[in-house]
């Protein structure tokens, strides 16, 4: 006869405990050792695979959100808005400058879209999904389940981050496409003219909006860096997304400080309208390359601020 | 579980340590002292090598880069202006782009956020591009003058290039000037010889002129001037990046494009131009100087309403919004000490490099010395 | 032994503890002091056997679940080390189905999806089979019908049924449930019950912390007592109630007589109190005490055997106040 089973019994009468047991003091019934491991080990799983699957799952949690598609919804619409509101002023020539180029070029349409939606409505929509992203889960309860799963602090925290990375260039892409297609209807297609005065073809004004979005989105996911930062610090979100938001607005005020002038090579919202580089001629390598170094210096510095709070927490919630 | 949170927290901050470390090392356009890679040389032999080597290939090579322009001269806050404004210039960091593809093949690009202004030699054509009113301004140059050094319509930033303010500031190098070189300089990640000028006189405000030249080309890199009393230059201007290879051949060719307002102006029959000019002359008329050398003090009549006046008198936006001198003027006094002597009294402004005194007789001293010189030169009329 | 780490991804490699490596849970000098000085857990020495069902029981605040959130790496102990299935937390965590402090799920998800979620963040689990488990783990709580519909408009129970399916996705080899049967109705108590006891069958153990104390009688073979961060006791249900022994309780109108008789028979510890008589039951058998009671011309109104309860062993150990713990 097995312990098992002899456990089993007990178990089920627990009335009817011998007295000579009940009498012991010993903490555990001596026949109640198991015999050896149990056989149900989980099979060492492929790493990588479940670290997509959770990716997955987090992205499906994200994009289905009836909010986050709300938010991509109102970034697609300002463009169109923006290219509306140009088509009717296309008449009066006083325009110069960006706006003024996109009456003649369907392509301008995306810089100037992007000029527009970089300095807060972009921000904001990354703010709200990187703030949200450890801070609603404990804030919800569901971290506490998540990490008892077990899915692991610095592989939880991986994939929030990267989760919030690709919904900045899912809104990235969501503005240029929007801008594109409504330049398409509304304004003549041909070769793009620079800010320097020169002229390249459709092809290489197309290439040059790739750049912008993968420039643009890089600079959205080192907002991203510094709202999950946040995030891991409370319990509340929207205390994670408002205090994001008020780093980018102070940002701002710092810029249009001139006495604080020597502090905006060091602050985002000057790099991300650096974006213009692209409509250089030669193409300002220099300064999207400076623009990605401040970028990546962000990213590490405030994932490692969230590894560094998030790994050595208390969940309480 | 204490040590796991210091060794936790170590990461940000070894991060935020090495982002420091890069900063450090990475935007310096001061010059870095370091290993000496160049031979010794004297400020003469320097000077020397130098002009032969202009010489030699007719001018300055072929090159391309970037200009940085700081200055931080201590002034009273400044009203924001337009970033086209030359009084910008006194505050803050200013880039420019310089491709240099021959005395008649340049092309000089001003770019600000979302806009950017060209200057375009190419032989004898010259264009100015102003993508921020989309128009394209042929000049033309009366015929006799070089194109290369006329001074353009608007502050034109080849001002700014160090191989302007290098020649000027040798021709001063004077018997009041100490003359020293260093051959440790790194300038835009070249090796350069540094000449370092430090006025004799103790009472100017100049603690040192420093003027970097490329170890290889002698090309001037860099101009610092240091005020007394500090370590960080008072005012640079200087490459932060450059490559000594001719700029591709698009850089100088310039085509208004498609939309853009094309315009055409003649460079000397500019009425305004003229103007400036004529007030130009009025006012060196009445300038005399005090002192010599580095303490040189510039004595002008002065009202404060002339300024006034200048401005309802030029009301087809010549001064930028905010950059209108009366307003500069009111906002700078404001700052000013009042101060009174034996010679009368008036107001002195001081700033890192400079002393203004506006006294209660009208007339301004400017010079790059103390106030008490400046007070002193106000005493002899 | 050695301290297991707090960080649940990436913990060291952690050598089984000396202890029995068959327990599921050992805990040594297990203390945690929250920011503020509040002492929640106080050097706990806890041993949870194999294959045993474990009731860990305290007054509100005495620190279970805080207890809890340490064996599942959520809080990290200020002191003492802990074990739990004699591996390295990370490598544990998978075999554990855990119910910390009631239900938490996304609201906007259904039961279902939810349940999938949960699942994505276990590495080991593998997706090709997260649909079946999932289905598996709903119908065991009796969910399948409600498996559709958003967690939001699940009722109490509901809520908690699925609480509980989340922890059983999968093979666990150790359940922890704090509070199982909160919110239930008495049907859904009795198959919490049942559940509890099918899976402690399998050979899972099962760690549940209750304030039920006639319910944690019922399922559990050994059981934990806390009192202000502290344990009080720990053992088999048995020898928890072994300190207290079996009595025998007389009603009647003759107080004297009884206890004269019940004296007489050799019982120990006679108390009158009329109308009432106890004395301990001994080895002797309660139909021939009522007997000799009879015989001797005691009027007895009522006979009765009192079981020493856990609420007894209990009330003896934390006191009568109603006060919380902390
Ligand atoms: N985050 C926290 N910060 C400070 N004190 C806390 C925190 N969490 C719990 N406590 C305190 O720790 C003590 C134990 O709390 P715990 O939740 O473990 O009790 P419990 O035994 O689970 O109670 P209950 O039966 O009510 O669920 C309580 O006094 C509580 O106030
Ligand atoms: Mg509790």
């Amino acid at each position: 006869m097995s312990t098992a089973e002899t456990e089993v019994d007990v178990r089920r009468t627990p009335g009817l405990v011998p007295v000579t047991e009940t009498m012991r003091t010993v903490e555990r019934e001596p026949g109640a050792a198991p015999a050896g491991p149990p056989a149900a080990a989980p099979p060492p799983s492929r790493p990588v695979a479940a670290f997509w699957r959770l990716l997955g799952s987090e992205l499906g949690l994200t994009f289905r959100r009836p909010r986050n598609q709300v938010m991509l919804a109102v970034l697609a619409s300002v463009p169109l808005l923006i290219g509306i509101g140009l088509r009717i002023a296309a008449g009066d020539e006083a325009v110069g400058g960006l706006i003024g180029a996109v009456a003649g070029n369907s392509l301008m349409l995306t810089f100037v879209s992007f000029s527009f939606l970089v300095l807060l409505l972009m921000p904001v929509s990354v703010a709200v999904v990187g703030g949200d992203s450890v801070a609603g889960e404990a804030g919800a309860g569901t971290l506490r389940y998540l990490l008892a799963a077990p899915a692991g602090r610095t592989r939880l925290l991986a994939v929030k981050y990267l989760n919030a990375v690709l919904f900045a260039y899912a809104v990235t892409i969501v503005v240029a496409l929007s801008a594109l297609v409504t330049g398409l209807v509304l304004f003549p297609v041909g070769p793009v003219t620079l800010l320097s005065g020169s002229t390249v073809s459709v092809a290489e004004g197309l290439l040059r909006i790739l750049v912008t979005v993968g420039y643009v989105g890089a600079g959205m996911a080192a907002l991203a860096a510094i709202a999950v930062a946040l995030s891991t610090f409370t319990e509340v979100s929207i205390g994670a997304i408002a205090a994001t938001m008020v780093l980018v607005i102070v940002a701002q005020v710092i810029r249009a400080i001139p006495q604080l002038d020597f502090l905006a090579p060091y602050l985002l919202p000057t790099w991300w309208t650096r974006f213009d580089a692209v409509l250089r001629s030669p193409i300002d390598l220099a300064a999207l390359g400076q623009g990605l170094l401040v970028f990546g210096a962000y990213i590490g510095l405030f994932c490692s601020i969230a590894w560094a709070r998030f790994t050595g927490k208390d969940i309480t919630s | 579980m204490r040590r796991g949170t210091f060794v936790r927290w170590g990461v940000p901050i070894a991060a935020a340590a090495v982002i420091a470390g890069a900063m450090g090392a990475g935007p310096v356009i001061a010059a870095v002292s370091g290993e000496p890679t160049l031979p010794e040389r004297t400020a003469q032999q320097l000077l020397a090598d130098a002009a032969a080597a202009t010489s030699e290939r007719d001018g300055i090579p072929p090159m391309s880069g970037t200009v940085q322009q700081t200055a931080s001269l201590g002034l009273p806050a400044l009203p924001q202006t337009g970033s086209a404004s030359p009084i910008n210039l006194l505050s803050g960091s200013h880039e420019v782009k310089l491709w240099y593809g021959g005395v008649n093949k340049i092309r000089v690009a001003m770019p600000t956020q979302f806009d950017e202004t060209n200057v375009i030699v190419n032989g004898d054509q010259v264009w100015y591009w102003d993508s921020g009113d989309n128009t394209a301004t042929k000049v033309k140059v009366k015929s006799g003058t070089d194109v290369g050094r006329h001074q353009l319509p608007t502050p034109s930033p080849s001002d700014m290039t160090p191989q302007k303010m290098a020649a000027d500031l040798l021709a001063g190098a004077e018997k009041d000037t100490a003359v020293r070189v260093t051959n440790n300089a790194q300038v835009a990640g070249r090796a350069a010889y540094q000449l370092v000028l430090t006025p004799k006189d103790e009472s100017s405000l100049v603690q040192e002129v420093r003027v970097a030249l490329d170890g290889e080309t002698y090309v001037p890199l860099q101009v610092q001037v240091y005020a007394k009393g500090s370590a960080e230059p008072a005012f640079q201007v200087g490459f932060t990046q450059v490559t000594f290879t001719p700029p591709a051949a698009e850089n100088f060719t310039f085509t208004p494009p498609a939309g853009a307002k094309v315009q055409e102006q003649t460079l000397g029959d500019d009425k305004a131009a003229e103007q400036h000019a004529e007030h130009a002359q009025e006012t060196a008329q009445g300038l005399k100087t005090v002192g010599e050398g580095w303490t040189r003090v510039a004595v002008l009549p002065f009202k404060p309403e002339d300024l006034t006046k200048a401005r309802t008198q030029q009301p087809d936006g010549q001064w930028n919004e905010g950059a209108d001198p009366g307003a500069l003027l009111d906002n700078v006094l404001k700052s000013a000490t009042p101060v009174s002597g034996t010679w009368g009294s008036g107001k002195l402004i001081k700033t890192k490099l400079v002393t203004a005194l506006l006294t209660d007789d009208g007339r301004l001293l400017v010079g790059a010395v103390t106030p008490e010189e400046i007070t002193k030169a106000a005493g002899i009329k | 032994m050695t301290v297991v780490t707090h960080e649940a991804g990436a913990p060291s490699g952690a050598a089984p503890p000396s202890g029995d490596p068959g327990d599921a849970i050992v805990t040594h000098g297990l203390t945690k002091r929250f920011r503020g000085g509040q002492v929640a857990v106080d050097a706990l020495d806890l041993t949870v056997p194999r294959g045993s069902v474990f009731g860990f029981l305290g007054p509100n605040g005495s620190g279970k679940t805080t207890t809890i959130r340490m064996l599942l790496g959520l809080v990290a102990p200020t002191a003492g080390d802990y074990s739990v299935l004699g591996m390295p937390l990370a490598r544990a965590l998978p075999r554990v189905g855990a119910l910390v402090e009631g239900p938490a799920f996304y609201p906007y998800l259904s039961g279902e999806a939810n349940l999938l979620r949960f699942d994505a963040a276990d590495p080991t689990a593998a997706g090709a089979t997260a649909r079946t488990r999932v289905g598996e783990a709903l119908e065991r709580v009796g969910l399948s019908a409600a498996a559709g519909k958003r967690f939001r408009n699940y009722s109490l129970g509901m809520r908690q049924r699925l609480a509980i399916a989340a922890a059983l996705l999968g093979p666990r080899e150790l359940l922890v449930l704090d509070e199982p049967t909160n919110g239930l109705d008495p049907q859904g108590t009795r198959e919490v019950r049942a559940l509890v006891k099918e899976i402690a069958a399998d050979g899972t153990t099962v760690f549940v912390s209750s304030h039920l104390l006639a319910e944690v009688e019922q399922m559990c073979t050994h059981a934990a007592i806390m009192r202000t961060g502290n344990l009080v006791a720990q053992g088999t249900i048995a020898s928890l109630n072994g300190g207290l022994t079996t009595r025998i309780r007389v009603e009647t109108p003759d107080a004297a007589d009884a206890a004269r008789v019940l004296d007489a028979l050799g019982l120990a510890d006679v108390r009158s109190a009329a109308p009432e008589v106890t004395a301990e039951l001994g080895g002797q058998a309660p139909e021939e005490i009522n007997a000799a009671l009879v015989r001797e011309g005691v009027a007895v109104r009522g006979l009765a055997v009192v079981r020493p309860s856990l609420e007894d062993v209990f009330v003896g150990l934390t006191g009568e106040g109603f006060d919380v713990d902390g």
